[in-house]
């Protein structure tokens, strides 16, 4: 697959604070990817750098195989859609959608007829028919979304760099707005990089993710990858479906506070970025505080807190000898919510093969 | 330390474009260059041809300080300069007097949004007149046959017209005042408005007595408020000429009149040394009033 | 409890010392309606007339009293008030722009900028014509006198935008950038239109204060007289009712020019809301 964007060795410094601590990446020209981060992790000041409103304090961006050192904003045929989505508040939804083409340097400049039929097309496209001569103020939320999605892709950028694009939308019109994006960038064949603090919605959106933590690359990676196979705990931490142990490295075991884990002999140790121990929520089984764990299995104990029920699982927190609490999601398709006693103690068990250890 | 230099650090990065300094350098050279030239350079003319020799109808450049010694030995000027500092804080005191009740209503006592814009544009609409119109306004108040002479006369408070009020001290006072006391009235109105009401209340709850509650809190918190009235009001009684040459008959003759008339008589040495004079009146005056209450701090 | 006084008494006063600020205006206009040419500046009204009226616009036979220089100084100050509201905003805008991003000195520049509204006019008038001199150039409404007003009325246009320019959301602009829109064009095609409301109160404000400005254009305007300083000119002699009646028509004037104000920001308002009206019907 081609590159559309090349990042070597960005770095950005607010003061003393390192926003970018040397980030390498290419995104593949034709995808969607979404990049995830805790707010404070350089998410935006990432894409504020590829977009050229701001300048990285060493490194280089290449969109296409050209420098774009020194390159003002406007000159990069990059397009940035928005959280609080930056409307024009005086002009219409057409005038704003036409508003790139309109007033594009000099000689880019396309004739009038050719950019009514731009608009019309990109209306139709975005589902915006009808609209075009109200104001920005007199449409929804999830409208003003596709006119800045609109205005965007009508100038037809090499690259679409959407900061938390559905950050300021309500729940149902934010999933959505996810098949949305994902239908809209298929059709006109643009790579997407989608900034987002939602894991599931970084998940959900990606051909591929990528993850950063606090100003460097965490992990980049396929989805389910990154899912299923966190390159450090702190990837796994932001992923917000893992247990995470400390503890050290041992003789065939991973010895915490917690406990001794026994290690299965091919997960153990593959991975940086430790010592830490990890479990999938969905992969530990809760049983009666009598049943004996199994040759291949990690058994712990734990007394039952609460749990949470949420349609098509079940989420329960128990609280271990040391204190900490560990989480264990149910999915319901398999049986009915279990109910458990509270305060009353239970057997925590996994799979060996299913642990992550982290040296 | 470390949040104030990331938020510096992001309030600065968001408005950064290619070459910043440069452009922001072309925005703010035309206003720097026009008011060193036409603000700074004549101060400093006038405290350069303050030492000038002045011969009766020229100056010539030769350094003196004979208009200095002219000024510090004369009557005249030494009395024009008592009597600029004298209305001066007449005035100030008389504008805080006048201004104070009133910001007081509206600030604190006026908790309706509209009722205190309406009272307020109230406040400012008489600026919507010439300032020398508002000034000349005041003849046909005070004269022997003027308004207030005759209303009090017609309630035979008094038997003769009182010749007092117009072209003196006093009509230059009250006009300087009804002019003035409105900057008085703003700044503080806004200060009172920001009072959480909830205190007052609690205050209350606790037993405090009005005269109480004005003192320990009130008035405190009204502090900054008066600071930047006083420093509005001050600059423009120090500068006035206009309001003494029309109500005071030319009895009253502040450092501004005195300027006037000797540049009317070419005098501009003379002229010069009054207005360094009042500069340094004015600039210690604001320092000293900036030392009372800590603007930065307050506001 | 004593506050349930406090309050009607404080009310009272407040009314008294609106009727301190007006009194003498009503008085004036009452005074403008005395008959001419012998009825004088006071009390009692002889006969109600607009003789003064008439005088100031030169439609009553000549008397002793010589009618008031208006016609000419009155172009001469809307001249002057129209150029110093152009230079003053224009240069307010372009500073208050430059101070939305921090640069090294600005906190210099700021007081230099803000001097110019505090320092008096009898000061700066003075300087300015002792610089006039020295130079020998002569001093002139349009040349000396024009750019004091401009110090004068130059902060307040700086403020006025400083204020506007804080609340103004940046995204739009990095919006126009990303989409291909040089910064220049941004600024013309969504940031002035996007502030105008704030440019207008910048001009109104600089207009005004111009209009009214007499005491730097008594030092520095040399011998054409402005409006305010015809009027200065009769402080030294007898008035006569035709300054009152002078009086209450540039006070007529200054409230068309806030009628205008007031319909332009009106005007802007609306064509933001218009839309919202047609998406209510339809």
């Amino acid at each position: 697959m081609a590159t559309i964007l090349k990042l070597d060795n960005v770095s950005k410094l607010y003061g003393s604070l390192r926003a970018l601590d040397g980030v390498t990446l290419s995104l593949p020209d034709n995808a969607y990817i979404s990049l995830l981060g805790p707010s404070g992790s350089g998410k935006t000041t990432l894409l504020r750098v590829i977009a050229g409103f701001e300048r990285q304090d060493g490194g280089g961006v290449l969109l296409a195989g050209e420098s774009l050192d020194g390159v003002p904003a406007h000159r990069r045929n990059i397009g940035f859609v928005f959280q609080n989505f930056a409307l024009f508040p005086h002009l219409s939804v057409a005038r704003n959608i036409s508003f790139g083409l309109e007033n594009s340097e000099g000689t880019a400049r396309p004739s009038a007829g050719v950019i009514a039929a731009k608009v019309r097309d990109i209306v139709a496209l975005t589902g915006l028919g009808g609209l075009e001569e109200r104001g920005v103020a007199q449409i929804s939320g999830g409208q003003r979304q596709r006119v800045a999605l609109a205005r965007t892709l009508v100038t037809e950028p090499g690259l679409v760099l959407l900061d938390e694009p559905l950050g300021a939308l309500d729940a149902n019109l934010r999933t959505r707005m996810r098949d949305e994006l994902r239908a809209i960038r298929e059709r006109l064949g643009v790579t997407f990089l989608h900034v987002t603090g939602s894991e599931t919605e970084a998940l959900a959106m990606g051909d591929s993710l990528i993850v950063l933590d606090r100003g460097r690359i965490g992990q980049i990676d396929a989805p389910d990858t990154v899912y299923n196979r966190p390159a450090s705990p702190a990837v796994a931490r932001f992923l917000n479906c893992y247990n995470l142990f400390e503890g050290s490295l041992g003789e065939g075991a991973f010895v915490g506070p917690a406990g001794r884990f026994a290690l299965d002999a091919a997960a153990a140790a593959s991975k940086g970025g430790g010592p830490a121990y990890a479990v999938r929520h969905d992969r530990i089984e809760v049983r009666p505080p009598a049943a004996p764990a199994g040759a291949d299995e990690v058994r712990i104990e734990g007394a039952f807190v609460a749990s949470e029920y949420t349609g098509a699982t079940q989420l329960s927190f128990f609280r271990l000898d040391d204190g900490r609490l560990v989480e264990v999601e149910a999915h319901l398709s398999h049986r009915s919510p279990a109910a458990y006693g509270a305060d009353e103690r239970y057997g925590l068990v996994w799979k060996r093969r299913d642990a992550l250890v982290y040296a | 330390m470390t949040m104030t230099a990331l938020s510096d650090g992001l309030a600065e990065a968001r408005i950064e474009q290619p070459k910043p300094q440069r452009t922001t350098l072309w925005l703010v050279l035309p206003g720097v260059l026009w008011m060193t030239l036409f603000l700074v350079l004549p101060m400093l003319m006038m405290v350069y041809v303050s030492f000038w020799t002045q011969t009766t109808f020229a100056i010539t450049p030769v350094l003196t300080t004979k208009s200095w010694v002219n000024f510090f030995s004369s009557d005249t000027y030494l009395t024009a300069l008592w009597t600029t500092i004298r209305i001066w804080l007449t005035v100030l005191a008389a504008t805080l007097l006048v201004g104070y009740p009133t910001a007081l209503f509206v600030g604190l006592f006026v908790r309706n949004k509209t009722l205190q814009t309406v009272l307020l544009v109230l406040c400012v609409i008489p600026f919507w007149t010439s300032f020398l119109i508002r000034v000349l306004a005041w003849r046909p108040m005070l004269g022997k046959e003027g308004a207030i002479n005759l209303v009090l006369q017609g309630l035979h408070l008094t038997s003769a017209p009182i010749e007092a009020l117009l072209f003196s001290e006093l009509s230059v006072v009250i006009g300087m005042t009804q002019i003035y006391c409105v900057f008085m009235v703003g700044p503080i109105a806004f200060m009172l408005g920001r009072i959480d009401p909830n205190v007052l209340e609690a205050a209350r709850d606790l037993g405090a007595g009005f005269g109480r509650i004005f003192r320990t809190i009130i008035l405190p918190l009204s502090m900054p408020g008066v600071v930047v009235g006083a420093i509005f009001v001050s600059v423009m009684v120090l500068g006035e000429f206009a309001t003494s040459a029309a109500l005071s008959g030319r009895k009253v003759n502040l450092l501004g009149n005195i300027i006037v008339t000797q540049v009317g008589s070419l005098k501009w040495a003379f002229a010069a040394v009054v207005g360094v004079v009042l500069t340094v009146i004015m600039g210690v005056v604001v320092a000293a009033l900036l030392r009372v209450v800590d603007l930065r701090k307050e506001l | 409890m004593q506050s349930t006084l406090i309050k009607p008494a404080l009310a009272t006063y407040t009314a008294l010392f609106l009727l301190f600020l007006y009194a003498p205006f009503v008085v004036l206009a009452i005074l403008s309606f005395q008959t001419g040419p012998e009825g004088g500046p006071q009390f009692p009204i002889i006969e109600w007339s607009t003789y003064w009226y008439r005088h100031l616009l030169g439609l009553v036979p000549p008397s002793r009293i010589a009618p008031l220089p208006i016609d000419e100084s009155l172009l001469r100050s809307l001249g002057l008030a129209f150029m110093t509201m152009v230079v003053s905003t224009v240069l307010g805008v372009a500073s208050a722009q430059a101070f939305r991003t921090r640069f090294a000195g600005s906190g210099i520049v700021f007081y230099l900028i803000v001097l110019g509204m505090m320092v008096p006019g009898v000061l700066v008038g003075l300087g300015m014509s002792l610089v006039a001199n020295a130079l020998g150039i002569d001093r002139h409404w349009w040349s000396t006198a024009f750019v004091l007003h401009v110090v004068y009325t130059f902060p307040f246009a700086f403020l006025v935008m400083l204020a506007i320019f804080n609340r103004f959301d940046e995204s739009v602009e990095e919006a126009s950038w990303s989409l291909g829109v040089p910064p220049g064009r941004t600024f013309r095609k969504v940031t002035f239109p996007l502030i105008f409301p704030g440019v207008l109160s910048a001009m109104l404000f600089a207009f005004t204060l111009s209009y009214d400005e007499f005491s730097r254009t008594l030092f520095a305007s040399g011998r054409d007289l402005t409006l305010p300083l015809a009027i200065y000119g009769t402080f030294s002699v007898e008035i006569h009712p035709n300054v009152f009646a002078f009086g209450v028509l540039t006070t007529l004037f200054s409230f068309a020019l806030l009628a205008v104000y007031a319909a332009l920001m009106t005007l802007s308002i609306r064509r933001a809301k218009r839309v919202a009206l047609q998406e209510e019907a339809a």
